[in-house]
């Protein structure tokens, strides 16, 4: 297949090249109340534009900072793009994050101006104004219960009604505006999630996502017949590289849902040619089959397990090396069981699909490949803008993190960290020379991860700080011995403690919808996910599944003692990032005493 | 304490496509108040149908789990036995007889004492003795009593039956707080002065939690917590989602500042 070229334009002004060249053609699709609406490039070049004149005559500054607070939906890349097309530098923030953190990424950010969802976060950005002597506007997209506020915001359509007026009286405004904009300026801030510390703001240029664009056209083999859907938050850059883009470079087609609940559903109705998935996803839908397996009858559990016996070793056999008896399995066991397995997950028609943005467990992925999904990992980073290595498809290492992508260089630098050099690798981190100095070393970018390489593949090994020395002098890679742990169905989280430590132990989560179902059919009383993690049967499992992990990792890696959680970690409680990643520091802080005791 | 009710993972199904309840346990100790709260729809009354075995008159079926009352198993034993062995289900909706008076609804309860020695009116007095005004309108039909009168009559017919647990189903539905305030005393006396237990139903969790000593809150058709009734009524979701109060304050919410948004739900126990 022909890859098309990657034309020598910012995102902006490629949006309005498609707007002149292919007016009609298909660009967003939004779901509201049970519809799909639907936004050709002439709409979307259009509300941009007028959103980015309406923030002018507002009194945005050139090159000022906007933020934007919402789930996906279509008002999120207008706004993008309408304070792009005036030079603004948009700012992601998460929906779920609590109001102190949005206080500290508008303040550390310096918007002038918010561009808020509705009235949840309308009552955040509030409660933070004082502290926020920076901001000026605030824009609400659902005004929904904000009328009888004191000083009710501005509306959405306001302001691109405002846009409309204000365009009257300077045409030609935004052709001036984009013709002068430069592939170095930057287009968008993006805060990295924070699992060590405070969120870094990255500045990402319209070059660094240019560059980053011919790697993604490989990777995803996207066209203008593409289809995808935007359901991770557009604040973290692996949506920012699939809903801007790859599509507005290749001008496919993106479609947002109703809600970030009704993935499943949209996913089936869009059947998107590719699709992203972080771990979590991947993990929901495997218990999510793996669930509905235990409900069915006795005839198709067993023709569910044969199919996975029979075509697991297919899963990271390169196609064109199948014998025709491969061939006669797998097509036997597609019409008999994953057809419908791919039908049930929406991804029938997924061309490639991606896993990232955390480590997968082997386990997961080979499940998903032996279905006949096209799954690879990839990794990469807020500064590399996004993807930067990926597995190929048709050679897949379990374990491997792939090949850099086209237009990046990766190698192993001191203490085998990985280092990475190309056009998309970012401009620096905003406000904080300093970590941009030890992160940007002589044109590499430090990615502060160790790497190892496979076969000619690159398999991460750890956070570089993450790497814990046992009191016997052992390194050990936490994560490694944690995704081991999480391949089963019944963990959903696993924390590993052993730095200057004699043996390593856990904290462990169990996956309250699984173990609820195991619990149920082993007729175990229990009420609430206190209740369950405390019941000695609940415990023993637990231990079983450890064992099974444990059996797999080397003697010294093995969890010796463990601490079921009795509470899900949460965002709120400060213990996980907005993206679900584990803030160690804070865990091993807040759970000292567990900690303790599980050495005593 | 011993356990005179114990639901033990029960899942329930109607017209073998609908499933409400998803391993659902609960239990009720001996002479105790156990107040189960939930919205509309959360399947509260299917519990207790469930129970009191009336689940088939509506094609529904409890496919998994069991429930034991005093020790035995409820599933093969008629609605009427359960009866005659001290359960008692208070439905919602009260159900009176509406064209017989108040004496021959009371008359009519006896039927679950038959084959028991019992001196019928030492019941009636018992009855009377609770709801004096229920002797005031002995005589009237009970189909022109009041709401408020017509819950005490079907109180009173449990009290007839003298059970050793009595479900009660939505009691203050469409009744006057003093009413219900009125109504939830007296259930508070019966429950101190005879020991029997109570598994009440509710959606007004204020004065269910006020008189119950434990309480569990569903939601979807599962227990989404539970614990004693002051910690329950301390708890901050609880406080927010059943009680009606509002921020931190602590003061009742104004309906003026209401949210279109809901805070997220985190049941922390």
């Amino acid at each position: 297949m022909i890859t098309p070229e990657v034309r020598d334009l910012t995102l902006t002004q490629m949006l309005r090249a498609h707007a002149k060249e292919r007016p009609a053609m298909l660009a967003l699709r939004q779901k509201d109340f049970g519809i799909w609406q639907a936004y050709s490039w002439q709409d979307y070049y259009e509300r941009a534009r007028h959103f980015g004149l309406g923030l002018r005559a507002l009194g945005l500054s050139e090159g000022g900072h906007v933020a934007i607070i919402s789930e996906n939906r279509v008002e999120w890349v207008i706004a993008q793009m309408g304070i792009g097309l005036v030079n603004g530098i948009c700012v992601g923030v998460y929906p779920t994050s609590p109001w102190n953190e949005v206080a500290y990424v508008l303040e550390h950010g310096d918007a002038e101006m918010v561009v808020c969802e509705d009235q949840e976060q309308t009552d955040k950005v509030l409660e933070a104004w004082p502290r926020l002597p920076q901001l000026k506007h605030n824009i609400v997209i659902d005004m929904k219960g904000l009328s009888s506020y004191p000083a009710p915001p501005s509306s959405f359509q306001d302001i691109e009604a405002r846009g409309r007026e204000f365009e009257k009286t300077h045409p030609g405004l935004i052709d001036e505006l984009l013709d002068n904009q430069q592939m170095e300026d930057t287009a968008l801030m993006i805060y990295t999630s924070g699992s060590t510390g405070r969120p870094k703001g990255a500045m990402i240029s319209w070059g660094n996502l240019h560059a980053a664009a011919p790697g993604l056209f490989e990777l995803l083999r996207v066209d203008e017949n593409s289809s995808s859907l935007s359901y991770l938050p557009l604040c973290h850059v692996a949506e920012q590289a699939l809903t801007n883009i790859a599509p507005v470079y290749a001008g496919s087609t993106v479609s947002f849902g109703e809600s970030l609940r009704t993935v499943q559903e949209d996913l089936r109705e869009i059947a998107p040619s590719f699709f992203l998935g972080v771990p979590r996803i991947w993990e929901k839908l495997h218990s999510a089959i793996y669930i509905k397996m235990q409900e069915t009858g006795r005839f198709r559990q067993g023709l569910f397990k044969h199919a996975m016996k029979a075509c697991e070793p297919l899963a990271t056999k390169p196609e064109n090396q199948w014998s025709l008896i491969d061939r006669l399995t797998y097509g036997a066991y597609y019409w008999l069981v994953f057809r419908a397995l791919q039908n049930f997950i929406g991804l029938r028609r997924c061309t490639i699909a991606l896993t990232g943005a955390a480590p997968i467990s082997t386990g997961i992925l080979q499940f998903f490949r032996t279905i006949g999904i096209p799954l690879v990992e990839v990794y990469g980073q807020t500064e590399s803008t996004g993807v930067a290595t990926a597995q190929p498809v048709d050679d897949i290492r379990l374990g491997t993190v792939g090949v850099a992508v086209a237009g990046v260089e990766v190698k192993l630098g001191e203490q085998n960290e990985i280092i990475m050099r190309g056009g998309s690798m970012f401009k620096g981190y905003y406000k904080n020379d300093e970590a941009t100095v030890s992160t940007l070393k002589d044109g590499w970018l430090h990615t502060g991860d160790v790497g190892e390489w496979q076969d000619g593949q690159l398999r991460i090994v750890d956070r570089l700080k993450d790497i814990m020395i046992t009191a016997g002098g052992k390194n050990l890679s936490p994560t490694e011995i944690e995704n081991t742990i999480k391949a089963s169905p019944y963990i959903k989280e696993c924390i590993v403690i052993g730095e200057a430590r004699k043996y390593v132990s856990a904290l462990i989560q169990i996956d309250f919808e699984t173990v609820a179902k195991w619990a149920e059919q082993e007729r175990i009383a229990y009420t609430t996910f206190r209740s369950l993690t405390e019941h000695e049967r609940v415990r023993a499992l637990i231990q079983g599944e450890v064992d099974k992990g444990n059996d797999k990792l080397p003697q010294v890696a093995q969890i010796k003692r463990f601490h079921l959680l009795t509470k899900e970690l949460d965002h709120d409680d400060d213990e996980v990032t907005a993206t679900m990643k584990v803030r160690r520091s804070n865990i091993y802080e807040k759970y000292t005493k567990v900690i303790e005791s599980l050495y005593a | 304490m011993e356990a005179l009710l114990e639901i033990d993972n029960i899942e329930v199904v109607y017209n073998k496509a609908v499933q409400v309840l998803r391993g659902l346990s609960l239990r009720v100790p001996r002479g105790a108040i156990v107040a189960l709260l939930g919205s509309n729809g959360a399947g509260k009354s299917t519990t207790l149908k469930s129970v009191s075995g009336l689940l088939s008159l509506e094609d529904g079926e409890v496919t998994a789990g069991e429930v034991r009352f005093n020790g035995a198993n409820v599933k093969e034993v008629a609605p009427e036995k359960l009866v005659r062995s001290g359960l008692f289900h208070v439905m919602e909706g009260r159900r009176v007889f509406e064209d017989l008076t108040v004496e021959e609804n009371l008359i009519a309860a006896t039927y679950a004492l038959s084959g028991r020695k019992q001196s019928l009116a030492d019941s009636y007095e018992l009855v009377y003795n609770y709801f004096p005004r229920l002797k005031e309108r002995r005589k009237q039909l009970a189909g022109y009593l009041s709401g408020g009168e017509q819950q005490m009559l079907a109180l009173g017919r449990a009290l007839i039956a003298q059970p050793e647990l009595i479900m009660l189903d939505e009691p203050s539905l469409g009744l006057a707080p003093l009413l219900v305030e009125e109504i939830f005393t007296i259930v508070s006396r019966i429950n101190r002065e005879q020991g029997t237990a109570i598994l009440l139903v509710e959606q007004n969790a204020a004065v269910s939690l006020a008189i119950a000593s434990y309480g569990y809150i569903m939601e979807n058709g599962k227990i989404v917590i539970d614990g004693p009734a002051e910690k329950l009524a301390a708890n901050e979701d609880v406080q927010e989602f059943y009680l009606g109060v509002g921020g931190k304050e602590g003061a009742a919410r104004s309906y003026r500042d209401i949210k279109h948004y809901k805070r997220r739900k985190r049941w922390l126990s």
